[in-house]
């Protein structure tokens, strides 16, 4: 922390002398952009990291043991051509600890085996089901909605059919519904496969997202995203908002807006862990972002009008504002930010400003990192990924994001994009 | 050169060549989309996009 504040002073030390020395009012205007962005993340990552501490003092605290089977709870598992990781997913479901069970396995018109494989595991007890449903293609989100049409639970608990379970996952998650304000908790994503350099830095990713952005905002009870490997609703809430839309490519973002639009409440469980396979080349990785920032975007314009509910919703509109900041804001300045400190650099030969604002983005990385990493119990040989994170694939995703935004804007078609499997979570 | 100067001209460089890595990253991205796209079409994909019952295909001479 200290290192930031000597840091942030350095920084501040060296806008304020291109201030006063420059006549040029496109350097004076960049060098206040540059300084109020920077004090906006920093306050964002002290922000959530103080969120972050509070909600895991509170959990602890607050730890129930009583497991809680009252409500019966419906998986459904849509899958389009997902024979490589089916078995794998439908035996980590099938082994919950949680008794009340229905699994529903939606194939949506697969072109290969998963109908056949998902078939085999069909049964019927007492307390537990699986079945296997058939439709025609129609996206994940309309096989989403034919699961829920047919589910019997009180509570809905979505799962990809790429991911595998933790045993504890499914009570865990339920026992978060004892607040009737909660609508919908999201599970932890985990990456199974750190095999290479850049699943090593998706797997850092994933655990400060989670644990220190997702965590946070579970403080406030306004988590903004259920992701799709694992995350459970309130049937009654679901079918209140109409369930999930087809409009966008973010189903998932989507609903939690159209909840928490409603004055529902969403919480976060980080011992509810899915594991999911990231993928494992740039080409992969960037279809995968690409296809994330035009559906979070779809999904920010078809709900822009909470944006001025400041007053009448403040929790929508402070979430949206927020998603905007993430979304848009934050890659367009920090590339921006970039360009224009070469562009100093060259032009007044103040390159230690570029050097400053990278270190001092990096110990905040790295110190979030390490927070992390000991709250989850992960290696803390994760931990100098850091160093190169906001520097190299911090950069390579942003511009991703930012070419995204653009086709966004213009509307340029786009199609889901389906990454193929390597089958890592067996 | 002190050791300042040094770390400032090599992050300045990763900077740089990142920029232009993530760029051509993007467009070897939706390069190899628009050929599986091609790759994947077929007849009957074209047709629905068609209002015509059939297509029709001429020789080449």
């Amino acid at each position: 922390m200290a290192g930031g504040l000597w840091l942030t002073f350095f920084s501040v030390t060296n806008l304020e002398q291109i201030f006063v020395k420059t006549n040029n009012i496109f350097v004076s205007f960049g060098v206040i952009l540059i300084f109020v962005f920077t004090m906006f993340i920093i306050l964002r990552y002290l922000l959530l990291m103080f969120f972050s501490i509070l909600q895991t003092l509170q959990r602890t605290a607050d730890k129930d043991f009583t497991i809680y089977e009252k409500d019966k709870v419906t998986v459904i598992v849509p899958c389009y051509n997902e024979e490589d990781v089916i078995i794998p997913s439908l035996k980590s479901i099938i082994a919950q600890t949680y008794q009340n069970l229905e699994i529903l396995v939606i194939d949506d018109g697969s072109k290969d085996k998963t109908y056949d494989l998902a078939k085999k595991f069909e049964f019927s007890d007492k307390q537990r089901s699986l079945r296997v449903l058939s439709k025609t293609n129609g996206g994940k989100s309309r096989a989403l909605n034919y699961g829920l049409e047919h589910a019997k639970g009180k509570l809905i608990c979505c799962v990809d059919a790429d991911s595998k379970l933790d045993k504890h996952a499914m009570e865990l998650l339920v026992q978060h519904f004892k607040d009737p304000k909660i609508a919908a908790v999201a599970g932890s994503v985990n990456v199974v496969n750190t095999n290479t350099f850049l699943t090593k830095l998706q797997a850092l990713e994933y655990i400060q997202g989670l644990n220190m952005v997702k965590n946070g905002q579970a403080f406030l009870k306004l988590v903004n995203i259920i992701p799709g490997p694992l995350g459970m609703f309130r049937k009654e809430a679901m079918l209140e908002v109409g369930g999930y839309s087809h409009d966008t490519f973010a189903e998932d973002c989507d609903l939690t807006l159209t909840l928490i639009a409603k004055g529902y409440k969403i919480d976060f469980e980080p011992d509810a862990i899915a594991y999911t396979e990231a993928p494992e080349n740039l080409l992969d990785l960037l279809k995968q972002r690409y296809r994330w920032t035009r559906g979070i975007l779809q999904a920010i314009k078809k709900n822009r009008q909470y944006l001025w509910h400041i007053t009448k919703k403040p929790s929508i509109s402070f979430v949206m504002w927020y998603m905007l900041f993430e979304s848009i804001f934050w890659p367009f300045m920090q590339l921006w930010g970039d360009i224009f400190m070469i562009y100093l650099a060259l032009s007044t030969g103040m390159s230690q400003l570029l050097l400053f604002w990278w270190i001092l983005f990096t110990v905040l990385d790295v110190a979030g990192a390490i927070y992390c990493l000991l709250l989850t119990k992960e290696p803390l040989s994760l931990a100098p990924y850091a160093i190169i994170y906001r520097l190299v694939f911090i950069t390579v995703i942003n511009i991703a994001k930012i070419f995204a935004t653009i086709e966004e804007w213009f509307s340029i078609e786009m199609n889901w994009g389906k990454l193929e499997r390597k089958g890592r979570i067996g | 050169m002190n050791l300042l100067s040094f770390l400032s001209f090599l992050i300045l460089a990763i900077t740089l060549l990142t920029m232009v890595f993530g760029i051509i990253a993007y467009f070897l991205y939706k390069a190899r989309e628009k050929k599986k796209e091609s790759a994947e079409l077929t007849y009957e994909k074209i047709l629905e996009n068609e209002d015509r019952d059939l297509l029709y295909f001429t020789k080449e001479e």
